[in-house]
């Protein structure tokens, strides 16, 4: 309606303290070390499938990052997950000398990277209100489905795109081939960590202390001299280089690339996910990410329609109840447990 | 001059029906503030409500009417139980909005399965002006929506009904405290945006096949619609934004794909979001 009614946009306040706060650290190691060793224990479909699930954990966090510390949302994350998956299979198709997969991951960083600043810049520098930044960055992932349907000869239509695995090249020192399944899950693993790692030390440093200034109080922030546009331009650059980042390995990862990889829905199934994760820890949308895209894949098998309205339910539940998701719930445990005793 | 007549004639058209499909996203917005994700199931329903009851007999245009009842009782529904407790976090609407529009798709697929569904056209044929022929039935819902318009101009301007709500959006607060039931507005406010949805779905059914994500098509454009347009200028914006979003596409498509005109207008709606979002029609 008006200016001030957006004011009361997020209770962020409140969701900041929601957080994981100190046991993030810990809980991310935990974490981090189930998921190295897990090829060791089970084989087969798991190991080749989660690998992409840490990619949409990785998808994920990159809206948290959004979502959580500087408080807007973008319904554009799939748009740049695509933008990076079918750059990095045009990349493939190329024959320059060089390892293509090489160019395809240098090539999806910077095109997510210079269509974020440039769509980022666009608005945020008019203080374009954040429910109508919603609707663009929808209209942004639309856009890029349609391209890519649309341009049929380059990104074949709606048949989509096959991509073959990367190898990992060292120049005279011989190459890995991530063809096999557990090569390519170490491969993915640490990209998945070495982001959140970055992820936690920007947040924890100047620059996401000034992001969760913004988050909290922006007209303060204005007037101790921030550049709030420049910032929020930054912080949705880093996402959409994160976002394409994953899309890239993705692709190479699933060997297929289809429009709907950048459609609506799967825009906001990456909100679903941050949403019960816990939307102010990043360590809460990745787990929220692979947890529930681990429950889709399984109960979609089982009952698609119910799933996907349980789905539904639980996400309004979050909303209306649990605004901080998972992460939150788990943060409170301790005090509960504190009460009781 | 054929096809320059033809081109107009369709950008008249697809002006009018997305108006039509805009409006109950508008008066939703436009009154109570809330950003509707959850219209383009409002449209699904309506439309499967009609072939429902179009199939098991019930003459057409009994059928869209309940189809607009319906969804307006669905609209009911959702705010009561929980759209009410928002109205002051537009954030969290939208967000709710949006995962209402997740359930209600996938009650939907249960309810009525994923086929594609067939209303069968009410009035089939065209009527030949000459240069041009109009298809009869395209014509009509876009005389409805001019209707539907003109009918809504009449009870903002002319009712007593029509006087609150313009209180009720000029200053809350005031028009509480003079006896006004705020509460009360919004909920009746609401479900005749949901059921002005509906009333659209059921209208446009026999022009397209009907599937569970047919709403989607209409959910950006209709938003584009009603911000381009400005969003308290509930009957001129909804006309002017439908124009620039319709019409353009329209022409773009002469000289491109059907899917890269929707692109090209989506990037100018974006500029003018950018340019002047309070929409087109205010003043600086």
């Amino acid at each position: 309606m008006t200016a001030d009614a957006d004011k009361h946009l997020l209770p962020v306040g409140r969701v900041s303290r929601r957080g994981l706060g100190q046991s993030e650290t810990g809980l991310a190691f935990l974490a981090f070390i189930i998921l190295a060793l897990l090829p060791i224990f089970v084989d087969g479909y798991a190991i080749y499938i989660l690998p992409q699930y840490m990619l949409f954990g990785m998808l994920a966090m990159s809206l948290g990052l959004l979502w959580g510390f500087v408080g807007i949302l973008s319904f554009g994350q799939a748009g740049f997950f695509a933008l990076g998956a079918y750059t990095m299979g045009l990349a493939m198709q190329s024959d320059l000398g060089i390892n293509p997969a090489y160019i395809g991951i240098l090539l999806s960083l910077v095109v997510g990277g210079v269509l974020a600043t440039i769509a980022g810049y666009f608005l945020f520098s008019a203080g374009v209100r954040a429910t109508y930044f919603v609707l663009v960055t929808l209209a942004l992932s639309i856009m890029v489905e349609q391209i890519a349907v649309s341009q049929s000869d380059i990104t074949g239509g709606w048949n989509g795109m096959f991509i073959d695995r990367m190898s990992l090249t060292f120049g005279a020192l011989g190459e890995i081939s991530l063809y096999e399944d557990a090569p390519a899950y170490y491969a993915v693993l640490p990209v998945v960590v070495v982001t959140y790692v970055l992820l936690r030390w920007l947040t924890s440093a100047r620059f996401g202390k000034v992001l969760a200034g913004i988050r909290e109080n922006e007209d303060r922030m204005t007037a101790l001299g921030f550049n709030i546009s420049l910032y929020k331009t930054c912080a949705f650059a880093l996402s959409g280089v994160i976002a394409s980042l994953a899309g890239a390995l993705y692709s190479t990862h699933a060997n297929f690339v289809a429009p709907s990889l950048g459609g609506v829905l799967f825009s906001t199934e990456v909100v679903v996910w941050v949403a019960i994760g816990g939307r102010s820890s990043l360590l809460g949308a990745l787990l929220g990410g692979i947890l529930v895209a681990t429950l889709s894949n399984y109960l979609n098998a089982v009952t698609p329609e119910y799933w996907q309205l349980v789905l539904g339910l639980i996400f309004i539940t979050v909303i209306v109840f649990f605004t901080g998701g998972l992460a939150g719930a788990v943060a409170q445990l301790p005090r509960l447990w504190q009460s009781r005793s | 001059m054929e096809t320059a007549i033809s081109v107009v004639v369709d950008a008249t058209l697809i002006t009018l029906i997305l108006a039509l499909a805009a409006f109950g996203l508008a008066i939703i917005y436009g009154l109570v503030g809330v950003i509707n994700m959850g219209h383009g199931a409002f449209l699904t329903l309506g439309a499967y409500l009609t072939w429902a009851a179009t199939t098991s007999g019930i003459p057409f245009i009994l059928a869209i009417i309940i189809a607009a009842i319906g969804v307006g009782i669905v609209g009911l529904i959702l705010e009561h139980l929980i759209i009410r407790h928002f109205y002051d976090k537009p954030f969290d609407t939208l967000l709710l909005t949006w995962a209402f529009f997740l359930v209600m798709t996938e009650i939907i697929k249960i309810v009525f399965g994923t086929n594609f569904r067939n209303v069968v056209n009410p009035l089939p044929g065209a009527i030949d002006l000459g240069l041009v022929e109009i298809p009869i039935y395209r014509g009509v819902i876009g005389l409805v929506g001019l209707a539907l318009i003109g009918g809504t101009a009449y009870v903002l301007y002319q009712t007593t009904l029509g006087i609150k709500i313009r209180a009720m959006i000029q200053n809350r607060e005031m028009a509480s405290l003079l006896g006004l039931n705020i509460g009360r507005m919004y909920k009746l406010v609401f479900t005749i945006g949901a059921a002005t949805a509906g009333l659209a779905g059921g209208l446009i059914s026999p022009i397209l096949s009907v599937d569970p994500y047919i709403g989607n098509i209409f959910l950006i454009r209709s938003f584009f619609v009603v911000i381009v347009g400005g969003v308290g200028h509930l009957l001129g914006g909804t006309l002017v934004g439908s124009f620039l979003i319709g019409g353009s596409e329209t022409l773009f498509a002469l000289f491109s794909k059907q899917a890269f005109a929707q692109t090209v207008v989506f990037l100018l709606a974006i500029v003018i979001l950018r340019f002047r979002p309070a929409g087109i029609l205010r003043q600086r």
